[in-house]
């Protein structure tokens, strides 16, 4: 007992403040961005590309990455002979809506881009968040992810992020939950368990897709055994990209579902 | 017994049944075999000489030889060999003789294989859909060539059977495949009477990916990506096994500072899985204090995998070849600190859990795994190690530079929870050694020999030692440096069968303990 103590004491608070106090991410290997200027559409990395994320418009020449798709396998940078291609440190990369995961890095700007809807879906919003208040309980889904993203969304139950510091918890069972937090390509055998447990979650919910698997398929597109992406099957209400998102990024992913960053 | 010794054995017994004796990679040793007397020389070859049946997969090699191949590959762990039987079918007689009733490992090969390639094995006990649940049409077997890999197939409506206990009082618990924690998808279907489970039968595969054929025809780079993706935590040891098959096919040697940076990258993800597996175990025994202390410790390794490669699951550090980067320049003295760190606290929290009665109470005989059992199923890793099972890639395929570097493998005999969490505590001191050694032994020197080209239809195995245990490769290389056929082999598919039978007699609440100290993974079966 006695050592159990001396181990509290010496170890008081690990948690960070994430998302009050921004995090040091200068180790971090994060989304790859391109520089326009630099860029002389060679082609090379569209062409090798794992994912088959980075895409060139041959009528605008333009050259886009794919965020939803994107394994950040730093491959682009690698094989980038101009060295237009560089990977960034940037995390936060969840959105609401997947045409600006697909724009990046040209388009940005969340409020001018017109999808349907839109007035109903703030309405929903709005109703939800007062439905919810300050509590929101989640229930993960793996519908065929590798496990890495499953490790990282326990990584939010360690002593470094300690996710119930901002009243949020991991509930046993969809029946509880607001919030599906669904990881994977949404594979053929997993694709009922995917249905019936948003049935059985109770309105209003929230879905995430965590990482490139549930946003697009990621490398694990056009399989005679997955889906491409979660949307096909439910809708979504945040694009996590990553492979895996870091457990900050999801943190950051479940407050913006909840509009609160 | 040396490959020379092994040819003139197997010369001698079955001199006219062999075909053609082809030694392939300094380690493996191929004979071609006629289907008829394939289970005998099988049977002789687990029985007489005692090596196990470590992979069994078919390959459909209609464009080259006109037919499919059956390789069952046995592996002799004194010597380092590997005999590989390889056995053609013809497309009109799609049938193998069932080897499951001799050698249980084989049960679920065979059963892979029958969903995968429609090979039907004569006489199997239990010749059950694995791969594929109820929502599969019958006649569709996607690693046949013909089979295009984008076509989404008609869901069908057929009912599951599972094995059935009957008697009185006896009742069947469903569970999953959502779970209630956070972790992957599997059905378990338990039979119990009371407390105690009398059976337990675990349909997984819902993970699925068709990763297999997702890899044929696309090139060697980009399988790469897919082979780090095959299981999330383990994803340096998969890479490494793919990086090993294609060194070797491409007659590559790998630069000594890659080699030793390998090492301790291996180590590294090894070392982060079982702080993670050891806190699980506590976490369902209900011990919060020691739960935070491993992930505490865990949370230092995934910062220190920061420090050394901004991944936190070491994607993208390998490469065919050698690795990515000097990852290790300036990095000794952050290595050394954070590794102290880690071998001090976990000195500690050990000591407190070992001196926690009621914890030992709960971990001590629950869930043995008998070591019969675990050597006729083949389970490798921790979980085969505390039942008596004292295999180790390291020690008996050495690849990287483990030969030169000093460390022992655990031996437990007990099978039960608490041995397999003394050889995930032992481990992981033995990992933290084997990095510091590699670290101060380190020379300077090139770090990448590029792959640049692959000669069409040579095969090679890459094995190494994840956190779960043996996970072997095999690598069939195709025209315009492609893949024609990737054979994944993960520990956990060796395991899964085995943890089933660890629960036997145990009760019900005892399950996600057991389940967490073998801590298996779903999507690196199911592939």
């Amino acid at each position: 007992m006695f050592d159990i103590i001396k181990k509290i004491v010496k170890y008081p608070r690990l948690t960070n403040n994430y998302p009050d106090k921004a995090l040091d991410s200068s180790l971090f290997i994060g989304s790859p961005e391109i520089d326009t200027d630099k860029c002389k559409l060679c082609g090379e990395c569209v062409r090798r590309c794992p994912s088959g994320a980075i895409k060139i418009n041959t009528v605008s020449n333009s050259i886009t990455i794919d965020y939803a798709q994107c394994v950040f396998c730093v491959l682009c940078e690698e094989v980038c002979r101009s060295g237009a291609a560089k990977m960034t440190n940037k995390f936060e990369l969840a959105t609401k809506n997947k045409v600006i995961l697909q724009k990046s890095p040209w388009v940005i700007d969340e409020n001018n881009i017109p999808y349907e809807s839109q007035a109903l879906d703030d309405l929903l919003q709005s109703k939800i968040k007062k439905t919810l208040g300050r509590s929101l309980h989640i229930r993960e889904v793996d519908a065929g992810s590798c496990n890495g993203c499953d490790y990282e969304i326990n990584g939010l139950n360690n002593p470094f992020n300690d996710l119930e510091r901002l009243g949020i918890s991991f509930v046993a069972s969809p029946r509880h939950a607001d919030m599906l937090l669904v990881t994977g390509t949404a594979t053929r055998n997993m694709q009922l368990a995917l249905l019936k447990t948003y049935a059985a979650t109770p309105d209003p919910k929230l879905v995430v897709a965590v990482g490139a698997c549930a946003c697009s398929g990621g490398i694990f597109r056009d399989s005679y055994a997955t889906n491409n992406g979660i949307d096909s099957l439910v809708p979504v209400d945040v694009y996590i990209p990553g492979c895996p998102p870091r457990p900050q990024a999801i943190l950051y992913g479940i407050l913006k579902a909840l509009d609160k960053v | 017994m040396s490959m020379l010794e092994l040819k003139s054995v197997l010369a001698k017994k079955f001199a006219e049944c062999i075909s053609n004796y082809t030694l392939k990679n300094s380690n493996e040793l191929y004979i071609e075999v006629d289907s008829p007397v394939t289970y005998n020389i099988c049977s002789y070859i687990y029985q007489e000489l005692g090596y196990p049946l470590i992979s069994m997969f078919a390959a459909d090699e209609k464009q080259l030889i006109n037919s499919y191949a059956v390789y069952y590959v046995f592996a002799d762990r004194q010597e380092g060999l590997l005999l590989i039987v390889k056995t053609m079918v013809k497309a009109n007689k799609m049938e193998i003789t069932s080897l499951s009733k001799i050698i249980p490992a084989a049960d679920l090969y065979e059963r892979e294989i029958k969903d995968l390639f429609g090979i039907n094995p004569l006489g199997h006990p239990n010749p059950k859909r694995l791969v594929f649940h109820s929502n599969w049409p019958d006649g569709k077997y996607p690693l046949r060539k013909e089979f295009n890999l984008k076509q989404k197939l008609d869901f069908v409506q057929e009912k599951i059977s599972f094995q059935k206990v009957e008697g009185k009082g006896v009742y069947e618990i469903p569970v999953g495949p959502v779970h209630a924690g956070i972790i992957e998808p599997g059905h378990f279907r338990f039979s119990v009477a009371g407390e105690p489970i009398i059976n337990l039968e675990a349909q997984l595969f819902y993970v699925n990916k068709g990763l297999e054929k997702l890899c044929e025809g696309q090139s060697i780079e980009k399988c790469f990506y897919i082979a780090e993706r095959i299981s999330g935590d383990e994803t340096f040891a998969n890479s490494l096994a793919y990086c090993q098959a294609i060194e070797k096919i491409a007659g590559i040697t790998v630069p000594q500072r890659a080699q030793y940076t390998r090492v301790i990258f291996t180590e590294l993800e090894r070392l982060t899985s079982h702080l993670g597996d050891l806190g699980g175990i506590c976490l369902d025994t209900g011990y919060g204090f020691a739960t935070f202390q491993f992930r505490m410790m865990r949370g230092w390794a995934y910062n220190l995998a920061d420090e050394l490669c901004g991944m936190r699951f070491l994607r993208s550090v390998n490469k065919p070849g050698g690795i990515r980067k000097d990852f290790m320049v300036g990095k000794k003295s952050i290595l050394l600190k954070y590794l102290q760190k880690i071998k001090k606290e976990l000195e500690d929290t050990v000591d407190i859990i070992k001196s926690h009665s009621m914890f030992i109470d709960r971990v001590e005989n629950t869930g043995i795994l008998k070591p019969k059992i675990a050597a006729d199923l083949n389970a490798v890793g921790p979980g085969g190690r505390a039942s008596g099972q004292c295999n180790d890639v390291r020690k008996s395929f050495p690849y990287a530079v483990y030969d030169k570097l000093e460390f022992e493998i655990p031996k437990h005999y007990n099978g039960d929870v608490n041995c397999r969490m003394n050889t995930k505590i032992e481990e992981c001191f033995t990992s933290i050694s084997l990095m510091i050694q590699a670290i101060e032994n380190m020379p300077e020197g090139k770090i990448l020999e590029p792959v640049t080209r692959v000669e069409p239809y040579r095969f090679a195995f890459g094995m190494t030692e994840a956190p779960r245990g043996e996970n072997i490769h095999w690598i069939m290389t195709g025209e315009h440096n492609s893949i024609y056929r990737y054979k994944i082999r993960t520990p956990s598919f060796c395991n899964w069968p085995a943890l089933c039978h660890a629960v036997k007699g145990n009760i019900v609440p005892d399950f996600p303990l057991i389940n967490k100290s073998f801590n298996l993974s779903y999507a690196g079966n199911d592939l």
